[in-house]
């Protein structure tokens, strides 16, 4: 169903777009009196972020999500291979695709880091990830996920917009059109960037692509100012933007009392109200001195190496909290690209993010909102069991695998404590309970009570999806 | 439930015109039970949208069973269902019973629960036909009756005025319509009112002060004529409507498709055209020909454009197939798979080509034929067919092999001889390159067990296309050793030698004269290849061979045969696309004229005859005032197909000149769809920021050329500006345009992955491939926008500056008139001038206090330009009443 026709009242609000026929169309669809086939979306109307009914009831109604640009190792992380600690240093006996010659090498690597059984569940994590592991009984780990495109922009793209391709919408905003937005004084859709800078692909990932701009996210950037042209310029700060904004609402009455019934009228001075409040809405929501000490600990806020990290992480559960929909948390260029240095490099990304990403699940369940919050946390690939530069230990990393890797996610809905799919005995190809990206995404909408059938776009007459035809089914068997 | 029952009557009123097949097509189930009901009208395109993909379209219909007509389906029976149809017993009628119980269709939406119940009182009446069925049918699709008497499929007919009533022949059927729902014209609109919106209608700006005072004192009776003609020669006005189908053609001046998004250095000389055309009134009939097929016109193949571009005549009719160069294109860009890269581009090429000229959305017949439309798989390909022999995708030309030179014969030896001499030092490089990736190998080689080393020497040696199985496996040990490229990965120091070089050779490249493209669509002469027809339409999946030609439809079968040959007598190149647009543009098509003067009247009031104006099948509105519609189609195509001629006559109407408040027309049609008033709407992006440039007096209309760079700001804006970048790519400071950052938003570089924010906040569309209607939303970071971004800021300074500058200093008095008169083409109330002078008074307090540390100007200065910028952000300014 078009998400446009979600209530009576919102149609009957709706009279300024100008489309008796489709919303008649819509109200008589919703009740089964209608025989025709929905009729397309009418351009151009308003769109907006109002909370929209969903087809299936929602069990979450908010995501975090914490992408790992680059492609974090699985089989230092999160998938143990035996195999490869048997067989380091021999070579590999399977075909593999390098990315890079120069340094490609056959010879297998062996993770240097130890695995052990985890929580109740006994899922066998990384010591590199102590902090996830304490919470190992609330995650689910997926093992199998495949993007099958070998390229970080194009396998990013997929995990993102659901295609290998620039220009399709991200998921953020699929759920920001599907879903709006339960905070009116704040973004649907909020990206938080890494001081240390923009991730690959920069806006691309937090795109509205063909989508309408209302959709698209809204970046908050790593150091004040956070949102663009949030706050006024030095001169204008106080009363003189205060004085303004009066004397804007009294012309604009004015002009309105002239044009009797014009609602987009009302909209745009409500859209002033609405950007005055959220100027301080989202001033507050950034705002973390209120957080007590030991909420600041537990994100690691008191140390250098998670204190960005638990920053944003901190603030994308403020902005959940306040309703906001959709939260990307974004790492720098491609930081988790390991193809050197891995013994070394792999560790220290791990001790910025592990920590914080760990409060996050532990903090939204004292909150009671992990149920209808969906935490992920995953790149667009994985690694390689072989070695790459085989110029001594310090020096030697692992090429681009996106055949098979692992994400993990919490709350939402999701199976907790539960390990789905398996890699090859090498971690090199997804072999069992494979998660496709559009698998993946399928699933996402079905958690949040979407149908990825349906949740659909119209543009020239088509209509377009976030799976956009692939053949995604929901994993009913990640879902609790 | 009075609700609905109201929305219901309208519905029904509204369909009071149209076709009976739209209008049964859309029955509520409810009314089912009370209606006969028979296969073709009712049940058929149910089946079609949902069954007839496996069920009777396919080459071979699953379990044999094909729903497409009546006679086919009681004799069938299911392996476990049972009976396909047994007539009155629909609980026995496996059709009926297999989609109730979700077990058909597999995959994807299935009919809803009204059309589930239609199909079950359609068996209980007796499964009636319309008429007797044929015995049998042709495999695949076939068109029905119904197919062919849809309404945007009939002949345009120009019937007589209903009245003369009205003088305006557009007045008398908008006046027949009210008397239809009860509704009357709305007052004129007064002059002032009037000439701020023709003014941002035909021109995209604001009127001066001085064009309204005249306007508003000339007391002849055809002052407005007058007006409009005086707008409509004016270059602005191509600037503005030219816009408008730069949208259609998804202009941009980067290739998108991949997240290089290369630039298009020379696309500007297609929008140029465009706007030349429009302000030149070029014939439409014209105008399309040129853009479809300017290259045959010019009688130009690949081999010879060059040649062809030195005749200005030739020249401009092959600029014009930039229409066909604006897909996002990222073959040039490495695709990752590079068939279906080209294959995209070519299913957008038709995606652009439908919606521009036909109206109908063709792009779902590209794997299985519409669900909707009667549009076949088949019909499908014959289209692509026509294009197929420029954009022929086994044997593709890569954007830039698509680029013909304007180089003179002595700018081009001038420009060989530097070649010459940048190409001698490029071999040198190669040579070093070479010799330092052997050194490496050598290293790499000792390395190895010695009495490997000859045996990888000479596996090293052999192309790796030719190396035997033994080689392939050394390397698979080895990989490191196959030392072929990459010198920068191995040997640093000795890479930067090489690329030192090779810096030498472009800076001696850089002297050569600049050299201006045309990008152009062209055929490789006397080569057409054969289209097939593409299963699911994977290109892997090739099937029969089709003819080109227009949709079956449309034109029957068979009709372009002789138009192509005679398009072609004489010419190397297929003649297809000429003889196609000849076709479009002969009069007799029944969607190109009605599809583009329906354009035409949705940028003058906001929507179309036509609401959808993007679809004229199955899935679109029908017109509201379909006489009228065919009216403007015919007249427009007996005048020449001009369309300033057609635009005097829509804004001299009646219809055109009404005033947007009107009250009972609010209540009785909020809709518009009657217009007994003319409808409000926000400015579209580029006429917004072009008029905010021109109230503060800083707009350059320095017209055509290649277009201002956008730029990356470190706020994370994306500005007018020249981008400067570091070492690693990144951009760190916009430099200066010279004045060209004023120029109209029409020349701002379209780079698809960078749309200038302030044109972006405000709906500027993604194209991709194009646009055929604009969203308008209505949001808070557009108020955030006005409010705090550094550009609302500078041009409520600069407006304040003119103000000062034309009342002779700073009095409020007359500055507070003066900017009414410049921002809304009035005078402000006594009210207007008691708040602004109020409000000044606080902002001046506050910044005698707080002086702008940004700003040297005075206190006095910025709290005129602070109440300026509340101005420019106010509804009165953002809206075209």
């Amino acid at each position: 169903m078009n998400p446009y026709c979600s209530s009576r009242r919102h149609f009957l609000r709706a009279h300024t777009f100008g489309l008796g026929g489709l919303a008649l169309s819509c109200l008589l669809g919703r009740d089964g009196l209608l025989a025709a086939p929905v009729k397309p979306l009418l351009e151009p109307v308003q769109f907006d972020l109002k909370p929209k009914a969903t087809p299936y009831p929602p069990r979450a109604r908010a995501m975090i999500s914490m992408l790992m640009i680059g492609g974090p190792s699985q089989m230092d992380l999160f998938d143990p291979k035996p195999q490869l600690t048997r067989y380091d240093g021999q070579p590999f006996p399977g075909e593999i695709q390098y990315d890079n010659a120069a340094e490609a090498s056959s010879k297998v690597l062996g993770s240097p880091w130890k695995f052990e059984p985890r929580g109740q569940c006994g899922m066998e994590l990384s010591e590199l990830v102590p902090q996830l592991s304490s919470v190992a009984d609330e995650i689910t780990l997926i093992r199998s996920m495949k993007t099958g495109v070998n390229n970080h922009g194009q396998s990013l793209y997929a995990l993102n917009t659901g295609r290998i391709t620039a220009g399709r919408p991200s998921l953020g905003s699929w759920l920001g059109y599907g879903l709006g937005c339960e905070a009116q004084n704040l973004p649907a859709y909020v990206a938080l960037t890494s001081p240390h800078g923009m991730p690959l692909l920069i806006g691309e990932n937090w795109t509205s692509g063909w989508l309408p701009g209302v959709y698209q996210g809204t970046v908050v950037r790593p150091t004040e100012p956070r949102i663009l042209n949030l706050d006024p310029p030095a001169h204008l700060r106080g009363e003189a933007q205060a004085n303004q904004l009066a004397l804007l609402r009294e012309l604009n009455r004015e002009h309105q009392e002239q044009h009797p019934g014009e609602l987009e009228l009302q909209a745009r001075i409500a859209s002033y109200e609405l950007a005055a409040q959220m100027q301080t809405a989202a001033r507050e929501a950034f705002d973390l001195s209120s957080e007590p000490e030991h909420i600041r600990k537990l994100y690691g806020l008191d140390r250098d190496p998670t204190r960005d990290y638990g920053t944003r992480c901190l603030i994308a559960r403020r902005l959940v909290e306040r309703g906001v929909r959709f939260v990307q948390i974004l790492n720098q260029g491609q930081s988790w690209d390991h193809h050197g240095a891995i013994i070394t490099e792999l560790p220290a990304r791990c001790a910025e993010t592990d920590q914080p990403s760990a409060a996050l699940v532990k903090d939204l369940k004292q909150r009671g909102l992990l149920d209808s919050t969906v935490v992920h946390w995953g790149g667009e690939m994985g690694r390689l069991p072989v070695l790459q530069n085989d110029a001594g230990r310090a020096k030697c990393g692992r090429d681009h695998n996106t055949h098979g890797f692992s994400q993990w996610v919490a709350g939402g809905g999701f199976r907790a404590g539960y390990v789905h799919g398996e890699t090859d005995e090498w971690g090199h190809r997804a072999i069992k309970d494979i998660v496709h990206h559009y698998d993946w995404h399928a699933t996402l909408l079905r958690c949040f009570g979407l149908d990825h059938h349906h949740l659909a776009y119209k543009r020239n007459g088509t209509e377009l999806t976030l799976t956009d035809q692939q053949d995604a089914r929901v994993i009913q068997e990640l879902l609790a | 439930m009075t609700l609905p029952f109201r929305f219901l009557l309208r519905f029904f009123r509204t369909g009071g015109g149209l076709g009976l097949t739209v209008l049964i097509g859309s029955l509520p189930a409810n009314a089912a039970a009370s209606t006969n009901l028979n296969f073709e009208v009712h049940i058929r395109p149910i089946l079609k949208a949902h069954c007839f993909h496996c069920h009777g379209e396919s080459e071979n219909p699953k379990a044999g069973l094909d729903l497409r007509l009546r006679r086919f389906m009681s004799p069938h029976q299911t392996e476990a269902d049972g009976a396909v149809l047994v007539s009155g017993e629909p609980d026995r009628s496996a059709l009926l019973t297999v989609i109730r119980d979700g077990k058909m269709p597999k995959g994807g939406k299935g009919p809803t629960p009204a059309e589930v119940e239609r199909i079950a009182e359609w068996i209980r009446q007796g499964a009636p036909t319309l008429r007797p069925e044929p015995e049998s049918l042709p495999r695949g699709f076939y068109l029905t009756e119904e197919d062919r008497a849809f309404w945007s499929f009939q002949p345009i007919r120009k019937t007589s005025p209903p009245s003369d009533r009205e003088p305006n022949p557009i007045d008398a059927w908008v006046a027949l319509g009210h008397d239809t729902a009860g509704l009357q014209f709305a007052p004129a609109a007064d002059r002032r009112t009037l000439i701020r919106r023709v003014s941002l209608d035909l021109l995209g700006l604001p009127p001066t002060p001085e064009e309204v005072e005249a306007f508003v004192g000339d007391p002849a009776p055809d002052a407005y004529e007058r007006l409009v003609d005086r707008y409509l020669a004016r270059p602005q006005y191509g600037e503005r409507w030219g816009r408008h189908w730069l949208d259609i053609a998804g202009y941009a001046d980067s290739n998108g498709f991949v997240e290089a998004d290369s630039v298009r250095a020379q696309s500007w000389r297609y929008r140029d055209y465009v706007i030349r055309a429009f302000n030149t009134d070029q014939p439409w009939n014209e105008f399309i020909i040129e853009q479809l097929a300017g290259d045959e016109l010019a009688s130009a193949h690949h081999a010879d454009t060059q040649s062809a571009l030195a005749d200005s005549r030739r020249r401009e009719a092959l600029i014009a197939t930039g229409f066909l160069r604006q897909i996002p294109d990222g073959t040039g860009d490495g695709p990752p798979d590079p068939n279906l890269a080209r294959n995209q581009v070519m299913a957008e090429t038709l995606k652009v080509v439908s919606s521009a000229f036909l109206g109908l959305t063709v792009g779902c017949a590209q794997c299985h034929d519409h669900r909707y439309d009667p549009i076949s798989q088949a019909d499908y390909f014959r289209l692509r067919a026509l294009f197929e022999p420029a954009l022929n995708w086994k044997e593709w030309r890569a954007p830039s092999e698509r680029q013909y030179s304007l180089y003179s014969a002595e700018e081009r030896s001038r420009a060989e001889a530097i070649e010459a001499e940048a190409r001698t030092l490029d071999t040198a490089a190669d040579q070093l390159n070479k010799e330092l990736l052997d050194q490496v190998f050598e290293k790499q080689l000792a390395q190895l067990p010695e009495e490997l080393r000859e045996t990888v020497r000479v596996a090293r040696n052999t192309e790796p296309d030719k190396r035997t199985p033994e080689q392939k496996e050394l390397f698979k040990k080895y990989p490191s050793a196959d030392v072929r490229y990459s010198l920068d990965l191995y040997d640093p120091e000795g890479n930067k030698k090489v690329t030192a070089k090779r810096a030498e050779a472009n800076q001696i490249r850089s002297t050569k004269p600049p050299e201006g493209f045309v990008m152009a669509l062209t055929e490789v002469a006397d080569r057409v290849p054969e289209t097939v027809r593409h299963h699911r339409g994977d290109h892997d999946q090739p099937r029969e061979a089709v003819r080109p030609d227009e949709l079956e439809v449309l034109a029957p079968l068979g009709s372009l045969e002789i138009a192509i040959a005679s398009a072609r007598s004489g010419k190397s190149t297929s003649g297809r696309r000429l003889a196609y647009a000849q076709w479009l543009t002969s009069g007799r098509h029944p969607l190109v004229a009605r599809v583009l003067v329906n354009r035409f009247w949705q940028h003058h009031f906001g929507q179309g005859l036509v609401r959808t104006s993007g679809d004229f099948g199955h899935l679109g509105e029908a017109p509201t005032h379909p006489e009228l519609l065919d009216w403007l189609a015919a007249d427009f195509m007996e005048h020449g197909w001009t369309l300033k001629r057609l635009q005097r006559l829509i804004v001299t109407s009646r219809t055109y000149r009404q005033s947007s408040v009107h009250d009972a027309a609010e209540q009785r049609d909020p809709d518009h769809r009657w217009l007994a008033r003319f409808p409000l709407r926000r400015l579209e992006a580029e006429t917004l920021r072009d008029s905010l440039l021109a109230a503060s007096g800083d707009l350059n209309l320095f017209p055509a050329g290649p277009p201002i760079p956008v730029a990356r700001h470190g706020s994370g804006r994306i500005v007018v500006g020249e981008e400067k970048l570091n070492a690693n790519g990144e951009p760190v400071d916009v430099g200066s345009v010279s004045g060209a950052e004023m120029r109209r938003s029409v020349y701002v570089q379209v780079r698809r992955s960078r749309p200038l924010t302030v044109l972006e906040t405000f709906d500027l569309p993604v194209l991709s491939p194009n646009c055929e209607r604009r969203a308008l939303t209505t949001v808070a970071p557009q108020s955030l926008l006005l409010m705090n971004d550094a550009f609302l800021v500078e041009q409520g300074r600069h407006l304040a500056r003119r103000l000062e500058f034309e009342t002779g200093g700073l009095d409020l008095s007359r500055a507070v008139p003066r900017a009414w008169e410049i921002l809304y083409a009035t005078q402000p109330s006594d009210s207007d001038l008691a708040r602004c002078q109020d409000f000044y008074n606080r902002q001046l307090q506050i910044f005698r206090q707080n002086r702008p540390p940004d700003s040297t100007s005075s206190a006095e200065s910025e709290a005129l330009a602070s109440l300026c910028q509340v101005l420019l952000s106010s509804n009165r300014f953002l809206y075209l009443e």
